[in-house]
Formats: C-alpha cells, sequence, structure tokens
C-alpha cells in the first residue's frame, strides 16, 4: 500500500488515468499525487485552466483532460516530481512518456535507458527522443522516452544504463549477448528450445537458471506473445552439472 | 553595550522574514546568525518547496534564502547583521549576550524574536556513537552546503519528509541509498516524496527499526528487524544491511534554550516536537516583548515558518509603535497563510498540538 511503501496501488492508478480515447487523441498530464497536502502549484501553473480550482489548499489536484493540452507546466512546477505527459498518439506501436529527472548526467539524445516502473524495476529499453531543459523550468529537466503503448502508464522513471542493450549478457554461462537473441528471434527462432539448441543459451552450469525467463520475455516481447501461452524448455536431468567422474562410480548395476 | 530596537535571533526562513517584516514596518532590526551565512536550513534544500506562491512554492529553498535576503537589503539602513555571532544567554533584564569571532558581546534591545529553529533527534541503540552515523540534517549539510559526500552507502532510518527528501538529494549526489526504514507502520513525509524514490528502487520498510550497528573503525554493516504493532521486535525478522554511512533522521525538537532561560513559560507537547512556548496570536511569549518563530514555536514545515517570521516581525514593531501601513491587512494575511497551511489531514497533528500552546 502506498502509505506503507511509497507504491501506489492499481485503484489509486485507475483514479487519475485518463481514457484510452483521451490518451490516444494525444499529450495529457497524469498527475499521481493522491494525499491531500498543503499544495497548489499544478494549478496556478495551469494556463488552460485544466486543472479544478482548489477551494483548500490542501484539494488533491483534479485533471480536466478535455482542457488539458499536455503542455508540461505543471511537470517541472510539481514539487513532488509527481506529474508525467503521456502521448498515445505518438506513433502505432509507442507512447512518449514525459518524466522530470533531476540527475547529472542527463541521457543524450537518441541514447537508450533501462525504463522502471513504479517500484524501480526495469520495464522495458526506451529511447530517448527529447530532452527539455530551459529555464523557466528551474533545473528540472523533462526527458521523453518512447516505450510501448502498453507501458505507457507503467513507466514512470528510468536508469540511464541500457540493461537491455545488445551488448547485455543473455546467458552469462554460454555467453549469449541481447543483440545475439535479438538475431535469432529475427532470422525466426520462435521458442526458448529452439534458441537453446541454435545457441547453447541455458546448456551450461546453471543450467537455465539465469536466462530461461530472460529469454522467454524477450521473445515474449518481440513476438506480440503472452509469456503464459508460451511453450516452456523440456526439462531432464541432471537438473545440475555433474561430473562424469561422479556417474561412472555410481552402484554396478545402475 | 550595544543597542537595538528589535534583535531577531536566527537568521533562518523564520529569523529572515521576521527582519523583513519588522524593518519594513520601521523598526530598527538586529539579525543575528551563529553561521557566516544566512538562510538556516534553506542553504541546504536544492528542492523545490510546497505551499502556495506566497511561500515561494515551487522554488528551491536555496533560493528562497536568497530572495529573503534581497527583500531584506531594502531596509540596510536600519538593518544591522550580525554573522558568525552566537547569542549565548538572555537574562531577566533583557540583555542578550553575544560571541562573535571569539569576542565577548552585550546588547540591549526593546523586544527580542527567538527563531533559533531545532535539533535533531537521536536513537539509542548499541555503537551508535560509531563514526558513519549522521544526523541526516547533518548529512544535508555535508553534501549540498559544503560539496562533501558522506560516503557510499546509506542506510536512512526515518521515513519523514527528511530522510525522504535526503535520500533522494543522496541520490542525486550520486550515493546509494540502500532501504529507509522507519519504526512507524505507515510512511510519516509526503507521498510524492515516498514514490518519487520507490521508482528508483529504493525500498521502503516501515515498521523497522535498527538493532545494532557494526564495524571496526567505522560503520560497516547495519542489523534491522521488523516491529510489531506494538513497536516490538519480532524475532527472526533480523536482516543485515552493509552500510558505511546510516542517516538518523526521526524528528526534530525545537531549540528553545534561551527561552528556558529568561524564563517563558513551557510546555510539552509531543505534537510540536517537544517543549515549546506559550504564546499568544502575536507570537509573543509569556514574556513581554519576547516574540518567537518557526521550528522553536512547534516543529512545522519551512512555509510555516517563514509566515510566523512575518507575523512576529510585524508584531514586534507595533509592540513598539512602529505599525505597518496596512498593518490589519498584514496580519490577516499571515494568519490566512498559516490557516491554509495547516487546515489539510497532515496539518491536524499541528493544530492539536498549538491548541495546547496558544492563549
Amino acid at each position: 500500500m502506498l502509505q506503507n511503501t511509497g507504491i501506489p496501488t492499481k485503484e489509486d492508478i485507475a483514479g487519475v488515468t485518463p481514457s484510452l480515447e483521451r490518451r490516444s487523441k494525444g499529450p495529457v498530464a497524469v498527475i499521481e499525487c493522491y494525499q491531500k497536502i498543503p499544495c497548489n502549484p499544478c494549478y496556478t501553473s495551469c494556463k488552460f485552466g485544466a486543472i479544478k480550482e482548489f477551494k483548500d489548499i490542501n484539494d488533491r489536484p483534479e485533471v480536466d483532460f478535455d482542457k488539458c493540452t499536455g503542455c508540461g507546466q505543471c511537470v517541472v512546477n510539481c514539487p513532488g516530481l509527481s506529474i508525467f505527459i503521456i502521448d498515445e498518439s505518438y506513433s502505432d506501436k509507442e507512447a512518449l512518456v514525459k518524466i522530470p529527472y533531476e540527475f547529472l548526467p542527463l541521457p543524450g539524445e537518441g541514447s537508450f535507458v533501462t525504463a522502471l516502473n513504479r517500484e524501480g524495476e526495469p520495464v522495458c529499453r526506451a529511447k530517448v527522443v527529447k530532452i527539455q531543459n530551459a529555464k523557466y523550468q528551474d533545473r528540472t529537466p523533462v526527458v521523453s522516452l518512447t516505450v510501448p503503448k502498453e507501458y505507457s502508464m507503467e513507466v514512470r522513471f528510468f536508469n540511464i544504463e541500457d540493461y537491455f542493450s545488445d551488448n547485455t549478457y543473455v546467458c552469462r554461462c554460454e555467453e549469449l549477448t541481447m543483440g545475439e537473441l535479438r538475431d535469432l528471434i529475427r532470422m525466426g527462432y520462435r521458442s526458448v528450445d529452439e534458441i537453446k539448441r541454435i545457441s547453447r543459451a541455458g546448456m551450461g552450469p546453471c543450467q537455465g537458471r539465469t536466462c530461461r525467463q530472460l529469454i522467454m520475455q524477450e521473445l515474449a516481447k518481440a513476438t506480440n506473445q503472452d509469456m503464459k501461452d508460451m511453450p516452456m524448455t523440456t526439462f531432464r536431468p541432471p537438473v545440475k552439472t555433474i561430473k562424469l567422474g561422479a556417474l561412472l562410480g555410481g552402484d554396478k548395476d545402475e | 553595550m550595544k543597542m537595538t530596537e528589535i534583535a531577531i535571533v536566527g537568521g533562518g526562513p523564520a529569523g529572515l522574514s521576521a527582519a523583513v517584516s519588522a524593518a519594513a514596518s520601521g523598526a530598527r532590526v538586529t539579525l543575528i546568525e551563529r553561521d557566516d551565512h544566512l538562510g538556516g536550513q534553506l542553504k541546504k534544500q536544492t528542492h523545490m518547496f510546497f505551499g502556495s506562491k506566497k511561500q515561494y512554492a515551487s522554488t528551491r529553498g536555496v533560493d528562497i534564502a536568497d530572495i529573503l535576503q534581497e527583500q531584506l537589503a531594502k531596509y540596510k539602513d536600519r538593518v544591522e547583521i550580525m554573522t558568525d555571532a552566537t547569542v549565548i544567554g538572555i537574562y531577566e533584564d533583557g540583555i542578550l549576550t553575544i560571541e562573535q569571532n571569539n569576542k565577548y558581546i552585550k546588547m540591549q534591545p526593546q523586544r527580542i524574536v527567538v527563531a533559533t529553529g531545532a535539533s535533531e533527534k537521536f536513537l539509542t541503540f548499541p555503537n551508535n556513537d560509531m563514526p558513519g552515523i549522521y544526523g541526516a540534517g547533518a548529512v544535508q549539510t555535508l553534501m549540498n552546503v559544503y560539496g562533501v559526500k558522506p560516503g557510499n552507502n546509506v542506510l536512512m532510518v526515518g521515513a519523514g519528509n527528511i530522510g525522504l527528501i535526503v535520500s533522494y538529494q543522496l541520490m542525486q549526489a550520486g550515493v546509494t541509498v540502500k532501504a529507509i526504514i522507519d519504526a512507524a507502520p505507515r510512511i510519516g513525509g509526503y507521498l510524492v516524496h515516498a514514490s518519487k524514490i520507490r521508482r528508483m528502487g529504493i525500498p521502503i520498510l516501515t515498521s523497522h527499526t535498527v538493532k545494532y550497528a557494526h564495524g571496526k573503525d567505522s560503520l560497516e554493516k547495519v542489523t534491522i528487524c521488523k516491529l510489531d504493532e506494538k513497536f516490538q521486535p519480532i524475532p527472526g525478522t533480523e536482516q543485515d544491511i552493509e552500510a558505511d554511512v546510516m542517516c538518523i533522521s526521526v524528528g526534530l525538537s525545537p531549540l528553545a534554550e534561551l527561552l528556558w532561560q529568561i524564563g517563558c513559560k513551557m510546555t510539552f507537547v509531543p505534537e510540536l516536537g517537544g517543549h515549546v512556548p506559550l504564546r499568544n496570536g502575536e507570537m509573543e511569549t509569556s514574556l513581554k516583548g519576547i516574540y518567537i518563530a518557526g521550528d522553536v514555536a512547534g516543529i512545522e514545515e519551512a512555509s510555516s515558518a517563514m509566515v510566523e517570521g512575518r507575523l512576529a516581525g510585524l508584531c514586534a514593531a507595533k509592540g513598539l509603535g512602529y505599525e505597518a501601513e496596512n498593518y490589519e491587512d498584514l496580519r490577516k494575511d499571515c494568519l490566512e497563510q498559516l490557516n491554509s497551511l495547516r487546515s489539510g489531514p497532515v496539518g491536524e497533528k499541528i493544530l492539536k498540538g498549538l491548541s495546547k500552546v496558544t492563549a
């Protein structure tokens, strides 16, 4: 729960999410401010009257999504950095998520970063398409990321390290990189087993404990599949690597 | 003996604001600050402030310190600023004694505004005297005022606003925050601050406390454990966190020694952080001519401290016959701002506390 962990619940988020229809029309502000605190700069900074008048300074912001243009003025004025701009009209498959980011170094425009969710867990690879850092923003730069549309209400931060870069190892035992995995998927390999047979991923000392899940995730993402519908690998003994000597040293009748 | 009309003890948000409104009313003011610069805690607050425009919401604390000093500079013909000057005593006859650059100075003001702020509370656990264990405010000063990195891996104890904000600023400085723990079952600070840190992957563990600090010459590891509803440790829930810095951020207590010395009526109000002076609607204590503002009057946000300062300065000046032109409007405006800042759920505790000390 938000008050114990800092992570808002699904219900919390549902309460501030614009409709799918509105999101697909163009940029819109999502204000993730769930507590009554004495604070009103979002309301006073909005030039379009899109944030309902605060009768009391402790009121929670309420956005009129039809009036909101997604200009982002409130994003840099929010002392809690709790406002994000979502634009699902960005392209067929991708949405734009604008995130206030008060850290150095800033990522480069065009670079790839690791998009994180509200718990700080990696969600996907994201491209930095724009960085706004004008004087009026008073040292709160806004980073625009493109992410797959289904993650627009999930991605809320990023790590400048590109965990999902082509150079990252997926299978550390057999040294399969993300780039090689992506190439294999592009070549038409469609299951973990196929990828295992062609690349040896999962056949090293850990026997797939690390990479099995990662390969499935990448496959699911690249081929638009749900992980629950995807075939698992075949499991055969031994579950861990053992020395041939151990096998030879068995009972005589075995 | 130095003479002045209004002596203001403390050049933080409350003291600076009091100086501005007293000087604007026409009084001669001496502002006494123990540090070598004005601004108090504002100087290290690199984050944007909450509140409304009147309390400089969305402006960074460090910039608010400059704004207040610019306002004060307008009255420089009647404002004296003493930095590196510590008030070390207030006596029954109203004389202040000050230490400045190793000199002992006596001062006779006609009115005094005490705006000394607060000090950090501490915790008792084994090895709490080990190097590497700091107050969170101290770490914030080290980093943001002096540019010193306190260490590499931090355990933050306390999920109030200071704990959350300092954790964020540690991350900005490139320091890893391993976790934020708090004995309370709920996060005490603003949840937007909590969410902002949580999405960077920093766990916030409520109902957890420090059991033991380990290390040879300085802190290396902290054992934490879970607490039940009665704040008792649950056996078997211990876990070790490797950290070379532990920040204690478990609240503030009003820095009220001077008020005790001169004999203001004091009372213990947990909601306001400890012993605080009784006061009237003009921020005057039980002793005529002694005013208070800011955290010394009860722990709150800096936004309220600034408004209290305005009010105390205004009223202290009026007490001397310097009534601001639109005094009534200004006074009412201060009261309205304070009411509005305290009107929501987070202000309930403050209002409850204030009801015990306001005449």
